[in-house]
């Protein structure tokens, strides 16, 4: 009998909790409020902490006046809220995708439908992305995207769907364009190289829709355009317990160029693997992902001498663009770190979303739909050495896409002076910041 | 011809961690038929152990196996006190839901009080060094845990026939009742059986931590090829797992080898399932 | 005419005692209702979601719960739903109608041809058995190029409300699901009454005294699976065109099967009105948890606290629901000082 009674108070305490939960008071009103779908929990969690800054960060520098960074031009950072708005202030409202599809849709519903956000932003994973761009399609509510890279989603002809930041595509080419260059001589500090020492290519990514994007554009568009050889096409299964054995097909199959797309747990597993084969190809680059993660670098260290990634933001920039060195020392007494690729290209997609509803001067979906077809952001404003962001098309068949959005390939460079490892920009050449290294050194 | 020896020593590396990684769970199900799904997050709370104690202890990962063994050890018997205990009483499908919310718990726990973040071990006696043996290149690290796994396989092996308490525990694993009848506390046996599992999933943990990195969803990677060792091995057999352990990691590098990586996991879940259905009790089924 | 017995019997519900007649008429009222009443986007969803997975936990009740025979693969079967309507629709443009057949029948097919082994198999080894065949199906989606491996299937999108290829409003979704509950519910209330039913349950409570009084167990046990199979998918079915995007990860994954069991368990396997029971508990529970906590704060606690809850339950009421409801009638009963005889277990086991 007493457990029955035990049973009653505690379903009566639950009860009275999310009845009490449920009526919480909402906050204050003045407000524009964004919806924010990241992959909080779940294995992806450590990349949604990383975004989730990135949007923080951003957001209070649009609600608060930085004079320092208005000084250096940034126009947002004068700004005390959306000027046109009567100052109303950015409230970003984030929610949990769990990195699933289904759970992402009902929060964008959730965020629509009931917290009234007059946009959207997120949802990192390309296949979530799409659910929540059906959804915010359906109810015509502006989704801006900046965190999802797979070319499809500005091909689909969604009027409610923008992306600020580069796709796959763009980026493979930029690969494309460094290994043509170091044929060419045009790499920072490398000598022209035979094009035999590179041809030979090794593409391996994971077996989920990243890696499977970004292997069959490299493999079936790319190299055959560029001239190059595929060696070896690998697609692994992806949160693997050992990778010994792709390992040595990959040492095996003779490659001099290794492609990776991985996440970050397959990635240190890679390259500690590879290192102890002693394996030496002449050059590896990682399409970004568990490339840049911090976790990465922090588990391999002076191991990573040499390799490559992609990368769309790296600190590096700093050198070149005082905007960018601001907001980075900015984030780094905030966080600790330097801005990431995530969170930097988050910090994009709020600046985006900061001009549209300025130049819209309204919160209606409409007005809002017109600010971002005719967004124009000059480039000075950004953290990225792109020229702007502006919407439209740079392929047959796409939509809404950032025309001006580029990427960056980074190289890892071990600086034994200093004991530390640092991301040094070798492309765009231009942009360069230090002499890439090359050929890759090996593991010895 | 080298190719095959290459991957084959590492395939058997890798499958001696399987099996230390399944001995645990096919201690705990041979005395008392309850499959523990949160064995995949004692592992994972036993590479944490090992990785605290490298970090702010010891910076030597090895140092950490016998804190992770104790506090395996712990796990295994504040589970089977405060919950396993009382699944027994209900019907086997509480048993199954128990130890998943368990898992559940467990892992979100971790989630909660050590961040998402991957955390590695970066120096220590064989992190990332090489063993040249026969002109043949291998992961210290992987040698190491894999001679620990046979070492704990004999030591476990050894007390299950040679000690009083192995003999009782394997009679209450033959017969419960007829174990109770000559005067065998059975309870107290189930706890031993929980703490066991516990301590060798902590040290394994451990081991781990050597080449492996640490985060609060890693027991995700490992509990289902664990599962599937253990059902292959048979369902509370010793020596079973230690067989399986191997099978699974020869099976698992020669897929990846000869057919493709993506198809491992594919082409050992089917031996599972063939296995389970041709040979319910397992390759070397106790009972 | 055999076809209005059995419509017949699965309108019958006068074994059921008063009470839970009363509930399930008070429950299927306000499925009807709902859309007109709440207008809160977000508890639609949440309603459409208890909808679809009290399916689910219904179609494990037929094998699961009144054949005691744990299933902890029932995701393949919403997989083969889901794939059978969406893969036509994307590759020729096939009306949801024509694909729900081919998926429907891909799983009875699957599942007479493997239950026909499997279900040789008793007690955890049938459940983990299960498991390895879901996995191994979750595997080869992944791989196969021809279903677009792990990057899923994306419909086409249309603008308008489409009966054809089943693109409806919230509402029409939220009517759709709800036929489709109201069908399972029907069926498995024929089945626990039929002959099939009968046997099964003898099966669950002793296998070799069932075959003993020469009921064919396999064949029992295969054709509960099969039908079960087929609720499952006509569940997948549905998600794919709600969600309009499905991948291996979404309908096929461990999670799922676990989360179908899990729906009977909470509520009462074995119990009709059980994994209707459990859905409204753990469905709305997981996903305000998720709304609430997802974002902020400590990371997992949704699941932190849902788990605490698995636990709770599996240690203390292992019967789920309807064991809790049992124990609180027979509370009442000795308490008025009323004989306990003639006390009907709970859902007409």
């Amino acid at each position: 009998m007493l457990r029955v009674r035990r049973w009653i108070r505690t379903i009566a305490a639950v009860l009275g909790l999310i009845v009490f939960v449920g009526t919480l008071p909402s906050a204050a009103q003045e407000t524009v409020k964004i919806g924010v779908i990241l992959p909080l929990s779940g294995p992806l969690a450590p990349t949604g902490q990383e975004l989730r800054r990135g949007y923080e960060l951003m957001v209070d520098i649009v609600n608060n006046v930085y004079p320092e960074l208005a000084a250096l031009g940034l126009e947002v950072a004068g700004w005390n809220g959306i000027p046109s708005l009567g100052g109303a202030k950015i409230e970003p409202i984030f929610a949990d995708s769990r990195g699933e599809p289904a759970v992402g849709a009902d929060m964008a519903r959730r965020l629509i439908l009931e917290q009234g956000v007059v946009g959207l932003m997120g949802a990192y994973q390309s296949s979530v992305t799409q659910t929540v761009a059906t959804v915010a399609e359906r109810h015509g509510i502006p989704l801006v995207n900046s965190d999802s890279s797979s070319p499809t989603l500005t091909t689909l002809g969604y009027e409610w769907f923008w992306r600020v930041t580069p796709h796959d595509m763009i980026f493979d080419d930029d690969l494309f364009n460094l290994l043509d260059g170091l044929v060419e001589g045009k790499a920072p500090g490398v000598p022209a190289v035979p094009k035999d020492s590179i041809r030979r290519l090794a593409v391996v990514v994971e077996n989920t829709e990243f890696g499977s994007a970004t292997g069959n554009d490299i493999v079936n568009r790319l190299a055959p355009e560029r001239g190059y050889e595929v060696v070896e096409y690998m697609r692994y299964q992806a949160n693997s317990p050992d990778l010994t054995s792709e390992t040595a097909r990959l040492v095996n199959s003779g490659a001099d160029v290794y492609l990776f797309a991985s996440y970050v747990s397959d990635a240190i597993l890679f390259m500690r693997t590879l290192a102890l084969r002693g394996a030496k190809p002449t050059l590896i680059w990682g399409q970004n992902a568990g490339f840049t993660n911090p976790d990465f670098v922090q588990a391999l260290g002076p191991a990573l001498h040499g390799v490559l990634t992609r990368s769309l933001f790296i600190a590096k920039i700093g050198e070149v663009r005082p905007i960018a060195a601001a907001i980075n020392e900015l984030y780094r007494q905030r966080y600790g770190t330097n801005l990431s690729e995530e969170s930097a290209r988050e910090m994009l997609g709020v600046l985006a979303w900061a001009h549209a509803l300025n130049n819209a001067g309204s919160t209606n979906p409409r007005a809002l739909q017109r600010a971002l077809n005719e967004l124009d952001i000059p480039g000075d404003q950004l953290i990225t050495p792109w020229q702007g962001i502006k919407f439209g098309s740079r392929r047959p068949g796409e939509k809404n896409q950032n025309i001006y959005a580029t990427g960056m390939i980074g190289q890892y460079q071990y600086n034994p002076e200093t004991g530390g490892v640092t991301l040094e920009i070798v492309y765009p050449f231009e942009a360069a910041t230090a002499d890439m290294v090359f050929p890759f050194p090996g593991w010895d | 011809m080298d190719v095959v020896l290459d991957i084959g020593i590492s395939g058997v590396l890798m499958g001696l961690v399987y099996a230390l990684l399944a001995l645990g769970l096919t201690v705990i199900f041979g005395i008392m038929d309850t499959v523990n799904f949160a064995h995949g997050e004692f592992l994972m709370l036993g590479m944490y152990a090992g990785y605290l104690t490298y970090a702010y202890l010891y910076p030597e990962p090895l140092a950490g196996v016998p804190v992770a063994g104790l506090v395996g050890m712990l796990l295994g018997v504040l589970a089977y006190t405060l919950l396993v205990k009382r699944l027994l009483s209900g019907p086997p499908i509480a048993q199954i839901f128990g130890t998943f919310g368990l898992m559940l718990f467990l892992r979100y726990g971790a989630l909660a009080v050590f961040g998402p973040n991957l955390r590695s071990a970066t120096q220590g006696l064989v992190v990332a060094k090489r063993l040249v043996v026969g002109g043949l290149t291998l992961d210290a690290a992987k040698v190491v845990a894999a001679a620990g796994s046979a070492f704990l396989f004999g030591l476990v092996y050894l007390m299950l026939r040679r000690t009083k308490l192995g003999l009782a525990l394997q009679a209450t694993a033959a017969n419960r009742e007829a174990a109770r009848y000559m005067g065998i506390d059975t309870d107290r046996m189930n706890l031993i059986g929980w703490a066991l599992g516990g301590a060798t999933a902590g040290m394994a943990g451990a081991l781990l931590v050597n080449f492996y990195y640490v985060s609060p969803t890693v027991g995700m990677v490992f509990s289902m090829i664990t599962f599937t060792t253990v059902a292959l091995g048979g369902f509370g057999s010793v020596p079973g797992a230690l067989i399986a352990g191997i099978l699974v990691g020869l099976i698992e590098v020669f897929t990846a080898q000869v057919i493709s990586p993506q198809l491992k996991l594919a082409v050992i879940y089917t031996v599972f399932f063939l296995v389970v259905l041709f040979r319910p009790r397992g390759l070397l089924g106790a009972r | 005419m055999k076809i209005w017995g059995i419509i017949r019997e699965a309108f019958t519900f006068s074994d059921l005692s008063r009470g839970e007649r009363i509930g399930l008429a008070l429950l299927l009222g306000a499925i009807a209702v709902f859309p007109w009443v709440v207008k809160d986007g977000f508890a639609r969803t949440v309603a459409v979601q208890f909808l679809y997975y009290a399916m689910l936990g219904l179609s494990w009740n037929f094998i699961g719960g009144y054949g005691g025979q744990i299933d902890l693969g029932g995701a393949k079967n919403v997989g083969f739903g889901a794939y059978g309507v969406a893969l036509p629709m994307v590759l020729w443009d096939w009306p949801f109608w024509l694909g729900l057949p081919i998926g429907v029948a891909f799983a009875v097919l699957e599942s007479l041809v493997l239950g026909l082994g499997l279900l040789r198999l008793r007690g955890h080894y049938f459940a983990i058995g299960t498991l390895a065949v879901a996995l191994v199906w979750e595997e080869l989606f992944v791989y196969s190029e021809w279903t677009r491996g792990a990057r899923g299937l994306l419909l086409p999108f249309k603008r308008a409300p489409d009966y054809l290829y089943m693109q409806l409003t919230p509402v029409g979704f939220h009517y759709f699901i709800a036929a489709l509950f109201v069908f399972s519910l029907l069926w498995l209330n024929w089945f626990r009454r039929s002959k099939l039913g009968y046997q099964l349950r003898a099966i669950r409570e002793d296998e070799d005294a069932a075959a003993s009084l020469g009921i064919n167990v396999l064949a029992a046990k295969v054709k509960a699976y099969c039908i079960s199979s087929v609720v499952a998918a006509l569940g997948g079915a549905f998600y794919a065109v709600y969600y309009g995007f499905i991948d291996p990860d979404s309908v096929m994954h461990l999670d799922l099967s676990i989360m179908i069991a899990m729906t009977a368990l909470v509520g009462g396997a074995g119990v009709l009105w059980g994994p209707i029971v459990g859905a409204a508990v753990l469905i709305p529970l997981d996903r305000y948890l998720g709304a609430w906590f997802g974002g902020g704060g400590i990371l997992g606690m949704d699941f932190l606290i849902y788990a605490v809850i698995i636990m709770l339950l599996a240690a203390y009421q292992p019967k789920g629901v309807a064991g809790l409801i049992e124990a609180l009638v027979l509370w009442r009963l000795k308490a008025t000082g009323r004989s306990t005889a003639g006390l009907r277990a709970v859902g007409g086991r």
